[in-house]
């Protein structure tokens, strides 16, 4: 094996088990759900497990060369320089979910996916945005009049919310980040400018039949507004 | 600062995008890898069917023995060809392989039940993947579709000279001139399974650069293209239907899953939108494009493109008109 062959092989092997132990460091932080549904995280194990099998199958081979297996493709340095963008961009930009940054055409006022029995069947304090959303859908503005609201999301404001409007939202999520929908509720509070667009709140209040935005919606009467750390689980799985 | 912010949203994207898909591309590559190791070339040449729409029909029902998705369809496809699988066969599994398979069909059926979806999805992806395997089976010689690392018995990409620095100590003897389709039959079961886990790891690098950089770039146009704006063309009989397989194509999301993101589409766009964004997707996206151009000729990329395009969108606006919304 010539030295750029050698080369070669280690960086490859350096690639793989770099690729198992970022996916296995996702699994660990809890940062995995930033980026994919918590029902698919076992795409991750198996995911990790495969990169270790194949970084110690290249390993007993470089070390043991009577396994040698000859490179079937000929993998040169710009194969690996592409194989290495993953691992350079989780090295270099911290872990971090969708947040207001990443709405570049609004926030849905509708609800995404379709609720079952168990959604519908909530207490309105269990309920989040996503399930309140459905229900929005199933009847009239007024019929909500006076229920409670509990829930959490980022505080999120257009130029056409008068000042003391706002949506308090989430990004749903179906697999991965690539299907992210920012959906939210209407709210209103007059003490909405304490706090910081893009933050995560815990809203609650009651619901009154209102224009909002020009639309009769459901909007929440805010009666309390805590700032709150960002959940474990940031979005919200149809 | 604004472009540090979108910098951060990319990442998140791609990654995403990217620890999705690549589970499913490592079990495509060790499929891949136990094919090249285990399955002789003589197993695939005397049960593959005579006719060429017997090879077609074959290749399109071919994934429910090889279950891969649309990220692992490609290096299997390959590895098949160089066994020997005929045109047709191939390239009608590569088109219905990554939803013709038991995982699909359980997410599609989990998402949509056994309605008129599942079962249009069924017969689109049929339609097309053997009507566009016919179409490309009437190129007789393979060389003028595949490439040369795909072509049975094809050289590997390394040179003659690389051989004589190999030191091979098996008891197996390697067929040395540039036939690189040796069967291993004299290999003990552990050099076997070792030489699949090889050549799985160099599978994976060969064709994780074109996920990598497909996945980069739906990343990119999520990131920069407003998705209100696309939204809101989802009502026209045909717009919608065309406007569904232009996001399955960029968005480049794992057949195993695009159903679920199906569902996020199904109060707003058409039913025929739906379906062809289900059968579309799986076919071609961005990162099997770049993965295919390491398979097939220029012009073929193109023909794999184009004909499940138009094909589909036909077939969606047609249920469209035949459903009356």
């Amino acid at each position: 094996m010539s030295a750029r062959d050698s080369r070669i092989t280690w960086a490859k092997l350096l690639i793989l088990l770099g690729m198992g132990i970022y996916l296995t460091q996702l699994i660990i932080s809890g940062n995995l759900t930033n980026y994919i549904n918590q029902r698919f995280a076992w795409l991750a194990y198996v995911g990790a497990g495969i990169f270790f099998a194949l970084a110690l199958a290249s390993l007993l081979q470089r070390i043991m060369p009577s396994l040698h297996g000859h490179q079937h493709y000929r993998i040169g340095w710009d194969i690996l320089l592409i194989a290495a963008f993953p691992l350079a961009l989780a090295l270099l930009i911290p872990s971090r979910s969708l947040g207001i940054e990443a709405i570049n055409g609004g926030v849905s006022l509708r609800p995404v996916g379709v609720g079952n029995a168990a959604t519908f069947a909530r207490s309105p304090l269990d309920r989040n945005i996503l399930d309140w959303l459905r229900e929005f859908s199933r009847a009239t503005p007024a019929e909500f009049n006076d229920l409670p609201v509990d829930v959490i999301g980022f505080v999120y404001r257009e130029p056409v919310h008068a000042a003391d409007e706002f949506l308090v939202s989430r990004f749903t999520m179906s697999c991965c980040v690539a299907d992210a929908f920012p959906i939210g509720m209407p709210a209103r509070a007059d003490f909405i400018d304490e706090v910081a667009v893009g933050s995560w709140v815990r809203v609650q209040g009651r619901l009154t039949a209102a224009n909002f935005a020009g639309e009769p919606l459901p909007v929440i009467t805010v009666e309390s507004l805590e700032p709150v750390d960002e959940p474990e689980q940031p979005y919200l799985y149809p | 600062m604004d472009f540090i912010l979108t910098i951060e949203v990319f990442a998140t994207r791609f990654l995403g995008i990217f620890i999705e898909a690549v589970p499913f591309l490592l079990l495509g590559s060790l499929t891949s890898g136990l094919i090249e190791s285990f399955v002789k070339s003589d197993d695939v040449l005397r049960l593959m069917p005579r006719s060429r729409l017997g090879a077609a029909l074959g290749g399109a029902f071919l994934g429910l023995l090889f279950p891969v998705c649309e990220c692992g369809v490609v290096p299997v496809t390959r590895r098949l060809f160089r066994k020997g699988l005929p045109l047709s066969m191939g390239v009608a599994f590569l088109l219905a392989a990554p939803f013709m398979n038991p995982i699909v069909f359980a997410s599609t059926y989990i998402a949509f039940g056994l309605g008129p979806i599942f079962i249009g999805r069924i017969v689109i992806t049929l339609v097309v993947a053997v009507t566009v395997a016919l179409v490309i089976g009437m190129f007789t010689k393979p060389d003028s579709v595949l490439k040369p690392i795909a072509l049975a018995g094809g050289p590997a990409k390394h040179s003659h000279d690389d051989h004589h620095h190999h030191h091979h100590d098996h008891d197996h003897d390697h067929d040395h001139d540039h036939d690189h389709d040796h069967d291993h039959e004299f290999a003990s079961l552990r050099d076997k399974l070792l030489y699949a886990v090889g050549t799985a790891s160099d599978e994976f690098f060969e064709m994780g650069r074109f996920l990598i950089i497909g996945s980069a770039l739906a990343a990119l146009m999520q990131t920069l293209v407003p998705q209100e704006s696309l939204l809101a063309l989802g009502t026209g009989n045909v717009l919608s239907v065309l406007f569904m397989q232009v996001l399955a194509y960029i968005l480049s999301v794992c057949s195993t899953v695009d159903s679920f993101l199906a569902l996020a589409f199904v109060n707003t766009f058409t039913t025929g939108a739906i379906v062809s964004f289900l059968s579309f997707g799986p076919m071609v996206d961005i990162k099997s494009t770049l993965m295919f151009t390491g398979v097939f000729r220029r012009r073929i990329v193109l023909y794999l493109i184009l004909l499940p395009f138009v094909m589909n969108l036909l077939a969606g606006v047609f249920i469209n008109l035949a459903i009356g919304y």
